[in-house]
């Protein structure tokens, strides 16, 4: 029986989080009288996680290689900023491809300070945190960017977040698209059996002949461009943006991808789990409003799932890895 | 000379020396003014406090995430405390129990649970901050100007010879920290922890007990700084300590600590805490916006951990 | 063009070209001198013992044999080509591998997946580079029950599920398919049961007998002298001696190791 179940966790990591999944889904919805099932509710609970989870991909990548990336949360305001700054002026094509680049270019900063220089990555990327952070708020300067009407008719804005496709979000469209992709490159290529190999035993892929530098590099830039992407949808829906946008919102990444069954010890992600991980942080968050009870308590259950699920994680593992 | 260059914190020394020459020579008559020293000394000693605590945890290869949020829970429960007429002294100790507890709240998952610190303190972060907001309702708290007044509070908030008490306790904690951590038996056991923690338990290094203590310490030292911050300006409100956590490892780690382990100083630390805070002076006195100093953090983060770590590679390979 | 174990254990024949030459190498570490002038010629089909106590240099060599750093003075030609560009991928291209004590194995990884790592094979999709995973699960599979690794082994459980020496043998295993032309050991046997160290010295003397260089790194010569052709030196980061097997016993090799500081440089002739 053990060994089905260890052989069982041993294929699919986000076997936990798919029965958290159904159980508060399950618990929300007869609790609430069904109204957390609400066409609306689910409309706004898919565009907060498809946000959320476009974030935390980027991040599972760069757990995935045994690094961290706390720096997504001010490059997602970096991203919302760009898009809704230059949108008026550029157009929205030009501002979304200008908030992308910003992505690469912190996401890339970010990758020549660990990868060529062999900084740790909490340092490097809480330095970008703060150094995007403080730009953020100084190119505001107290004041928010606001979509114009003229914008949001544009249809680059619709189609990256600002309007519905058949009542969702297209944001949500481009979480699942990148679930998609990120997952066959993941789990079905070269590439990701590389990724995975260094967040596992960084030496030994080396004595493998698999180039640690470049891949290094590449997570850090996958996970920029993410996080300025997932600015730019949320903006999109939201339709303004301030200096303090995204400020947090590396926390909850990290929170959805260890949910999700990614190893911060790095070699053991799950992308299917992450997508999970969010949709349970932002389910919760909905359930909290429907309820009534005070937003905050939001934070601190927050605080109490990554925990438990950082334990209960550990006792998976275990049981794996016994013989 | 080669002893010098040795010196973790060397970076941090030749840093605070030149933004110092550089102040002076450009702006002395902010630099020497007594409003901005004393600024200076309150913020630096806030800071450094919370840094103290941190080096012993970075000291030995964690992390402690929570910090931020302990302040806040800390100094929200002491004036809680005292708003509801118990003593200052009583409320210090019972707000310092509570830091304590969350102190070995966090060594017992990390060294029990086996869960990374980065784990466990990201949701203490979370949590204790969840907590201030449903203790407080959202609303700012002050103390009355009588609790102000009493000796407790000038001891901790109050002047001596013109000279922040805040910035003499963290001169008086940081010396005894020092000795604490290069001359005694426990400072040993801590950086062999840090060092290498395979070797230093074949040694006979008890790991638990000196991991409980290096994060107690952390969480008590966030309080202490908490307090010390409320009994010069006793005002509370939910974002107490908000982004302190980040504050507070920049000032470890631009003070020369190593991340893994094993390596640093509590003078680096103290003054890590007081470049970041003299540069954030000058960039408001400059008038410039208050955000660019968080700018200014991350750069400084980014440059003086570059140097050290590069320097570090150098002094390893020449032996 | 080989001579097996017979004895007779140089490579026989005409002048033969040496499959890796180091000529003069030396590696600095800032002031620390881990290798000096080290000369060494290496030729196919004979199983090479480089001997040395901790710090002699051996694995340093092999690092740099290996591509994974390149020395700070001399020459180092493979098949005749001088190696300009040193990297780990590059070795694994020319035909040579190498088998660390601690490292060459992802724990994470499945065991097809660590099997053709940094090599995967792929099939193309689209124009696309996907895994192609019944390959992997085959070739690796094979391999599995080709060492004789237990029945039990599946080739999609992680790494970490098997025992040390059923590591080591997968790593040698490894080695041995992908049809190389160098095997280096580095110290295979440590921690190793006594019937999986015979095991991994016999698979040496297979693969010498399959015409590959085997070079084999231990610091325990009387392993090594029953199996070797010829025993290299090292100490201090010199070669101090290089004999033929048959030339000194274990013992007389034994009394070279322990007393450093004599140094004999018996070159063996290749007639």
């Amino acid at each position: 029986m053990r060994a089905a179940i260890a052989h069982l966790v041993r294929r699919h990591p986000e076997g936990g989080t798919v029965t958290l999944v159904v159980l508060i889904s399950l618990t929300f919805a007869i609790v609430t009288g069904g109204s957390w099932l609400s066409t609306g509710n689910l409309q706004s609970l898919s565009q907060l996680t498809a946000v959320l989870a476009i974030m935390a991909f980027g991040e599972a990548i760069v757990i995935a290689t045994g690094q961290i990336d706390i720096s997504v949360g001010s490059v997602s305001g970096i991203g919302a900023l760009t898009f809704l700054g230059l949108a008026p002026v550029v157009g929205s094509g030009f501002g979304l491809v200008a908030a992308l680049l910003f992505g690469v270019l912190i996401g890339g900063i970010n990758g020549v300070f660990v990868a060529f220089l062999g900084i740790p990555s909490l340092l490097v990327t809480l330095g970008t945190l703060f150094l995007f952070q403080g730009i953020g708020y100084a190119v505001t300067s107290g004041f928010s960017f606001a979509a114009s009407n003229v914008v949001r008719k544009q249809f680059i804005y619709n189609g990256f977040g600002g309007g519905t496709v058949a009542g969702v979000n297209t944001g949500v469209i481009w979480a699942l698209t990148i679930l998609v992709v990120l997952q066959l490159a993941v789990f079905e290529m070269p590439v990701g059996n590389r990724l995975l190999a260094i967040g596992g035993d960084a030496a030994s892929s080396f004595s493998r002949g698999v180039n640690v530098t470049r891949i290094k590099f590449g997570v850090f830039v996958v996970s920029g461009v993410l996080a300025a992407l997932s600015g730019a949808l949320d903006a999109a829906f939201i339709g303004y943006a301030d200096g303090s946008f995204g400020a947090g919102m590396e926390l909850s990444a990290i929170a959805a991808a260890v949910l999700g069954g990614c190893h911060l010890a790095g070699g053991r992600i799950s992308l299917i789990g992450t997508l999970l991980g969010a949709f349970i942080l932002r389910g919760i968050q909905s359930f909290l409003i429907i309820l009534g009870v005070q937003p905050q308590w939001y934070i601190l259950v927050v605080g109490l799932i990554v925990v438990l699920a950082g334990l209960a994680d550990r006792t998976l593992t275990r049981l794996v890895l016994k013989r | 000379m080669r002893k010098l260059l040795k010196r973790p914190d060397l970076g941090i020394i030749i840093g605070c020396l030149f933004i110092f020459a550089l102040f002076t020579l450009y702006d002395p008559a902010q630099w020497f003014n007594w409003g901005t020293v004393s600024n200076i000394g309150e913020y630096t000693a806030i800071l450094g406090l919370l840094a103290i605590g941190q080096s012993f945890v970075v000291l030995i290869r964690e992390i402690d995430l929570s910090v931020g949020s302990v302040y806040g829970i800390v100094g929200i429960a002491f004036v809680g405390l005292e708003n509801n007429n118990v003593s200052d002294v009583l409320a210090f100790v019972l707000a310092m129990l509570l830091a304590l507890l969350v102190g070995l709240v966090n060594a017992a998952l990390v060294i029990r649970g086996k869960l990374s610190s980065m784990i466990v303190t990201l949701g203490g972060l979370f949590f204790y901050r969840g907590l201030i907001y449903i203790i407080t309702h959202g609303a700012v708290t002050g103390v009355p100007q009588a609790v102000r007044q009493n000796w407790f509070a000038q001891l901790l908030g109050g002047h001596s010879l013109r000279i922040q008490n805040g910035f003499l306790l963290l001169l008086i904690l940081g010396f005894l920290c020092a000795v604490t951590l290069h001359e005694t038996r426990f400072g040993n056991h801590l950086l062999a922890l840090g060092g290498d923690p395979a070797s230093a338990e074949s040694r006979g290094v008890p790991l638990g007990k000196v991991r409980t203590i290096a994060f107690a310490l952390c969480s008590l030292f966030a309080g202490l700084s908490a307090i010390v911050t409320l009994t010069n300006d006793p005002e509370t409100s939910v974002s107490l300590g908000t982004g302190m956590e980040l504050e507070a490892i920049a000032a470890v780690v631009v003070g020369g600590t190593l991340l893994t382990g094993g390596r640093g100083t509590m003078l680096g630390t103290i003054l890590g805490s007081f470049f970041l805070t003299a540069v954030r002076s000058e960039i408001i006195a400059l008038g410039a916006p208050p955000s660019w100093y968080v700018s200014f953090v991350g750069i400084a983060l980014l440059t003086l951990v570059t140097i050290n770590t590069l320097l570090l590679k150098r002094l390893r390979i020449s032996g | 063009m080989i001579t097996g174990s017979d004895g007779q254990s140089r490579p026989a024949g005409s002048p033969k070209k040496p499959l890796i030459s180091i000529k003069n190498v030396g590696l600095s570490y800032g002031n620390f001198q881990a290798l000096t002038d080290v000369s060494v010629d290496f030729y196919q089909g004979e199983l090479v013992g480089l001997v040395g106590d901790n710090g002699a240099g051996k694995t340093t060599l092999i690092r740099i044999i290996s591509g994974i750093i390149p020395p700070t003075s001399g020459e180092v030609y493979f098949d005749g080509e001088r190696i300009i560009k040193f990297h780990p991928k590059k070795a694994i291209d020319l035909g040579l591998e190498c088998i660390q004590q601690a490292i060459g194995l992802c724990d994470n990884l499945s065991v097809g997946r660590n099997y053709f790592l940094g090599r995967e094979p792929v099939r193309r999709i689209l124009g696309l580079p996907f895994l192609d995973k019944k390959k992997i699960r085959e070739a690796s599979a094979k391999v599995v029950h080709d060492f004789g690794l237990r029945d039990s082994v599946d080739v999609d459980d992680e790494i970490a599920l098997l025992s040390g020496g059923e590591k080591q043998t997968f790593k040698i295993a490894r080695a041995v398919t992908f049809r190389n032309r160098v095997i280096i050991m580095d110290e295979p046997t440590n921690h190793l049961s006594v019937r999986e160290r015979t095991r991994v010295n016999e698979l040496a003397v297979q693969l010498k007998q399959q015409g590959l260089l085997v070079i084999y790194i231990t610091h325990d010569i009387f392993q090594i002298h029953r199996i070797a052709d010829r025993i290299v030196i090292l100490e201090n980061g010199r070669k101090v001696t290089d004999v033929p097997r048959d030339a000194m016993s274990a013992e007389a090799l034994e009394g070279i190791i322990r007393d450093g500081s004599r140094t004999s440089t018996k070159e063996p002739k290749v007639s």
